[in-house]
């Protein structure tokens, strides 16, 4: 669980780091658009080249966006083979036993392949260089013209930052149910499987109490405190779009303006 | 067969840049049959310390031994289960940990998966649930519906259940009222001069130290800094002030007295001689 490396904050000091989070998701989101518009290869070239540029510019290490896209690689490999399989178009390719390929199987395949490895290190380049406080308060703005249209922006964004709050406690804290429950006896790896059905109830019973407790001694808490998410407030940290965040939306503009123009000609 | 700490460390998060060195390098033995106080701030690394008895946390380098088992952390140890059954650890809160529908079920955890049968675990269930001071209506309640207290004194029946040769005990009166707490104590006590169980307990309770343990261990920033037995311990009011620890309110009162010109020795650590030894001074 420590290693897990997708969507997890890096804290280092780059110009990236420092950007505006709402550039940053807006970016994400352009790039994002980007990756759908049908510009083949020279297209994602193009992309690729970007997104480099912008791990080098964030110090992010190669081991760590390898490592974040670990956990997607069962997918992207259940993706290659169902894809390389299904698709009949182009010419026959090989035939084994009763499975057939073509050449366009192999071409949409690196397509889609290639998609989502740009999606991942897209995604892990907004979420490793922005602090969840940060980019809660990104979304949140991002969502403000939408108020308008009933959308509970604050409360959105509200709810975003208490999961990603807890997320850490509640690692934490399966860790020290586990570890009690191991203390009993409970045997995670060996074990029959009527043994081990215990031992996962052992650990998921007390877990889901102490969240319920957590989240009710919160709500008790903000309450407590007067919190009522339709009233104005203040806020500590507030987000000032500067140049380089403006230079950073107009490249990813042009980027998709360029995209555009590659699909139509 | 004592238990032995030989050079053992203990790293959380070894290699990232969130490393940290619970444990440095510690030296510790520990004799059977007695009551062992560990002290020391928070985040001094006690708790870390007390896991490695029951192999919960495995040394990143040197070799625990505990009763016959030997953890080196060179090699991968396997049947770890054995090892648990003769060390009960109680965590520090352990009330999160009941999960059955009745404390009777929540009890019989322990014992069944070390290998005890239905019938036998069920009647440690009724010995146990007395012992802490609950009588056995108790045992067909759910475990939900108690006071804190009362889950406590719960979770520690449960650990009392499986019958451990050595009883861990991580801040086992944290949270509990003094009567409540003393409670548990003379239970600990009594598990110790009746049944002959090695006590180890992490405490941030002087008085406690005092009144029930036989050693003390004083850890700091993973190291240990001392390891005396108690008398011993609070004579030394020099390492005392230099730890930063309030000693217990006789020794307060007998050093607040010795400032103002008696003079009390300072072997003296109870009130009765204490008020014995203050009636000869005032008469003189």
């Amino acid at each position: 669980m420590k290693s897990f490396a997708l969507g997890r904050y890096v804290p280092l000091d780059s110009l990236i780091h420092r950007m505006d989070p709402r550039a940053k998701i807006m970016a994400m989101i352009l790039l994002l658009i980007g990756i759908f518009i049908p510009a083949g290869f020279i297209g994602y070239a193009v992309i690729g080249v970007l997104i480099c540029a912008g791990v080098i510019i964030a110090k992010l290490s190669l081991d760590f966006i390898w490592r974040s896209m670990k956990p997607m690689l069962f997918m992207l490999v259940f993706l290659l083979i169902i894809n390389l399989l299904v698709i009949k178009t182009g010419t026959l390719l090989a035939t084994i036993w009763v499975f057939t390929i073509y050449s366009g199987a192999i071409m949409q395949t690196l397509y889609i392949v290639v998609r989502l490895m740009l999606m991942i290190v897209i995604t892990t380049l907004l979420t490793a260089t922005t602090k969840p406080l940060e980019m809660t308060l990104g979304i949140e703005d991002l969502l403000k013209p939408f108020v308008r249209f009933k959308v509970p922006a604050h409360e959105i964004a509200m709810m975003i930052s208490i999961a990603l709050r807890f997320i850490p406690t509640l690692i934490e804290e399966t860790e020290r149910i586990m570890r009690a429950q191991q203390s009993r006896g409970v045997d995670l790896q060996e074990g029959k499987i009527k043994e081990k059905i215990m031992a996962v109830l052992s650990l998921i019973v007390p877990l889901f109490i102490s969240a319920f407790q957590r989240a009710e001694d919160l709500a008790n808490a903000m309450e407590a405190r007067g919190y009522n998410p339709g009233w104005k407030r203040t806020r500590y940290k507030k987000l000032t779009m500067q140049s380089r965040d403006w230079g950073l939306l107009m490249v990813c503009c042009l980027l998709d303006v360029a995209l555009i123009g590659i699909a139509v000609l | 067969m004592p238990i032995q700490f030989e050079k053992v460390s203990h790293h959380y998060n070894a290699g990232t840049q969130f490393a940290y060195v619970a444990l440095d390098e510690i030296d510790l033995t520990l004799k059977e049959g007695k009551v062992t106080a560990i002290i020391g701030a928070t985040g001094s690394g006690k708790t870390t310390l007390v896991q490695h008895l029951n192999a919960l946390l495995l040394p990143t380098s040197g070799k625990v031994t505990v009763l016959d088992r030997v953890i080196d952390s060179a090699e991968k140890p396997k049947k770890l289960k054995e090892l648990r059954k003769k060390v009960g650890l109680v965590f520090q809160f352990p009330e999160y940990q009941l999960f059955e529908e009745t404390i009777e079920k929540d009890i019989c955890f322990g014992p069944k998966n070390f290998g005890v049968s239905e019938q036998e675990a069920k009647k440690r269930a009724h010995e146990v649930i007395r012992l802490v001071g609950l009588d056995e209506s108790f045992l067909q309640k759910s475990p939900l519906d108690l006071s804190g207290g009362q889950k406590r004194r719960v979770a520690i029946a449960g650990i009392l259940a499986m019958d451990p040769d050595v009883l861990v005990l991580d801040e086992p009166t944290a949270g509990l009222d003094p009567q409540g707490a003393q409670q548990m104590m003379s239970l600990f006590m009594n598990l110790n001069k009746k049944l002959k169980k090695t006590v180890l307990m992490v405490t941030h309770d002087m008085e406690h130290v005092l009144n029930y343990c036989d050693e003390v261990v004083v850890v700091r920033d993973g190291k240990i800094v001392t390891h005396v037995e108690v008398r011993e311990f609070f004579k030394d009011t020099t390492l005392l002030n230099e730890l930063h620890i309030l000693p217990p309110s006789v020794i307060q009162f007998r050093e607040m007295l010795n400032d103002k010109g008696f003079k009390l020795d300072s072997s003296i650590m109870d009130i009765k001689t204490l008020a014995k030894a203050i009636a000869k001074e005032v008469k003189r």
